[in-house]
């Protein structure tokens, strides 16, 4: 009972990450039409600038984080002003082929750099990583924080698409660019925000995922699995894609302890599979369907 | 100086040719003939798998994110039954129909899903085909790899650079003919039709189901043929050479020579094998502190891309959007 409590802790904090990918995605899918395939690169990216601030240039980690954050911010909304604004109105494929190209380019550009490509590489935590003991309960400190942290994130875009002229401008956006246009939302600065928001989330992401699997260059590999999370909250659902990255961090977990080997890495894969055939407007609508 | 004018006299078709010539024989000295011939062999075998993109992508246009799963199963049943006894000659139609096979699986939820929701689930399906091959390691020897011997010919050992360089050109031009006249068939016209509107192809008596599945079976077979051919040129499998990577490398591919035609498979092919040659030759002039890392050529492949589909869109030989 212990380890399965510690399990599923395990698995919602990684599934908080996949969530926070599968954010970026779903916000930059609403806002622009676009399917990015660099998240995970942008991710790793934002690992390794936080790093690079917090060891090479000695900065204190929560300056180096913010630091870190707002310069992928600024690098995603400058590949939408340069690159990626020739993908608006083009079919899909020009959007993916476009942000893998990126992808590819920012993950050979990281590999030129000798420290960078060597090995794994720690973000130390500032409370150390003794576990918390609650009773015989024993939960480790960057899981929790790690679920503290998209908490904070989840309900920060609440209240900024909530209570902001511009959370409230992109929202209109997402759901009508042309009837946005007219009410006088500059609909091309809201594109540039979407994907700066995108790359942030994704920064996020690898800033948190950093204790828990090290900066490294396949870091970025994670995205994989918040595409099915993505899909599986419904494609245009920000909670929805939350939701089922949890979700399929907590599957993924609970495979692990009771499939053979290697039953855990198809598990998103397959759930992915099953809602696209099953559910392919996402599990929030078959849930409405059901409820009719 | 007479010399310079005399060519610049020769009629354009001429100097064309002379120019193709000149080129072929610099690169022949830069790399060494057996060198040469063995990516020519390469370059043939990315073209076939090319010309798969090509009719799924480009003439039926439906998005395939896993053709490298497709090549797997290919390069996987090619290898095993080599490794079996059977001949490279009986395995090769073997491949190819597993290719098919893949396909077929692939395009299954275009029953229910289309555009982008089609596109994931073909993501997916290649992502759980590389998994298994991982898994499946009693077959396929796992992440450890399998060794493939060379095809040989009745009794023929095809080992050398120029027997494999012919006998995936000969397989290319086999290829090459029946995309060809596919193409001009009735088949071929439903694709384009089902590729510019699927509501329009279904009121003029196409059924759009009936054209995908048809792509996925030709693309996979074409896939599953380059995916036999790379067993033997390369030697040896494992299942990260058909990763996501190779999948988006084919994409590229087709892009960069041109998705819509046929000849694009050829010259997207020719530069997705230059990209690494142009690489090592740039490695000697680079400051050794860059030169020495692999991320050079991830980089270039990275600008080559967003250059193509930024400035020529319609690839290196389609037709300018003028016309």
């Amino acid at each position: 009972m212990l380890s399965f409590v510690q399990v599923l802790t395990s698995g919602i904090a990684i599934g908080c990450v996949y969530g926070l990918v599968a954010l970026s995605f779903v916000l930059i899918y609403k806002a622009t039409a676009a399917v990015s395939f660099m998240q995970g690169e942008v991710l790793m990216v934002g690992g390794f600038t936080v790093l690079a601030l917090n060891v090479g240039l000695g900065l204190p980690l929560l300056p180096a984080i913010l630091c870190g954050v707002v310069l992928v911010a600024t690098l995603g909304a400058g590949l939408e002003r340069s690159v990626l604004r020739r993908a608006l109105g083009q079919p899909h494929l020009t959007a993916v082929l476009l942000t893998f190209g990126l992808g590819l380019i920012m993950r050979g550009a990281v590999t030129t750099v000798p420290a960078a490509s060597h090995g794994m590489h720690r973000l130390a935590l500032p409370f150390g990583d003794e576990p918390l003991r609650l009773g015989a309960l024993a939960i480790a400190p960057q899981h929790l924080l790690v679920i503290v942290a998209t908490v904070a994130v989840a309900g920060a875009l609440s209240l900024f698409f909530r209570h902001t002229r511009a959370g409230l401008a992109l929202r209109a956006c997402s759901e009508n660019p042309q009837g946005a246009a007219l009410v006088g939302i500059p609909v091309a600065a809201m594109h540039t925000l979407a994907w700066g928001l995108g790359a942030a989330l994704a920064a996020i992401a690898g800033v948190l995922l950093a204790p828990i699997t090290f900066v490294h260059l396949g870091m970025g590999l994670i995205a994989l699995k918040a595409f099915p999370a993505a899909v599986l909250g419904g494609m245009t659902s920000l909670p929805g894609a939350l939701l089922a990255g949890i979700f399929i961090g907590v599957a993924e977990a609970l495979a692990g302890l009771l499939l053979p080997e290697g039953g855990k890495d198809v598990v998103p894969y397959a759930l992915l599979m099953a809602a696209l055939l099953l559910f392919p407007g996402g599990l929030g609508t078959a849930l409405r369907q059901l409820r009719r | 100086m007479k010399a310079v004018h005399a060519v610049l006299a020769l009629p354009a078709a001429l100097r064309n040719s002379a120019a193709a010539v000149l080129g072929i024989a610099t690169v022949l000295a830069a790399l060494g003939v057996d060198y040469a011939l063995a990516q020519l062999a390469m370059i043939a075998t990315f073209a076939i798998a090319g010309l798969g993109v090509v009719i799924i992508v480009g003439q039926a246009g439906q998005i395939s994110l896993g053709q490298g799963a497709l090549l797997a199963l290919g390069a996987y049943v090619q290898a095993l039954l080599v490794r079996h006894g059977v001949p490279a000659l009986l395995a090769l139609p073997l491949a190819v129909l597993a290719g098919m096979a893949g396909g077929w699986l692939a395009s299954l939820p275009a029953q229910r899903l289309g555009g982008l929701y089609f596109a994931m689930s073909t993501l997916a399906f290649a992502l759980i085909v590389e998994e298994v091959l991982v898994r499946w390691s009693t077959l396929t020897g796992g992440a450890a790899g399998l060794l493939v011997p060379p095809p040989s010919l009745f009794g023929w050992s095809v080992e050398s650079a120029a027997a494999q360089a012919v006998f995936s050109l000969a397989c290319l031009a086999l290829a090459w003919l029946a995309c060809h006249r596919l193409l001009d068939a009735s088949l071929g016209r439903a694709w384009r039709a089902v590729r510019e509107d699927e509501g329009a192809a279904a009121a003029s008596a196409i059924d759009p189901l009936r054209a995908k599945r048809s792509a996925f079976l030709c693309g996979g077979a074409l896939s599953g043929l380059a995916g036999a051919l790379y067993a033997h040129w390369i030697g040896f499998l494992s299942p990260e050479q058909f990763g996501l990577l190779l999948s988006f490398e084919l994409l590229m591919l087709a892009f960069i020579g041109g998705v819509r035609t046929l000849a694009g498979a050829w010259w997207g092919a020719l530069v997705i094998v230059a990209i690494p040659q142009a690489i090592a030759v740039l490695r000697d002039l680079l400051p050794a502190a860059v030169a020495h890392t692999a991320g050079l050529e991830a980089m270039l492949f990275g600008v080559v891309l967003v250059a193509m589909i930024l400035l020529r869109p319609q690839g290196l030989c389609g037709p300018s959007p003028g016309r």
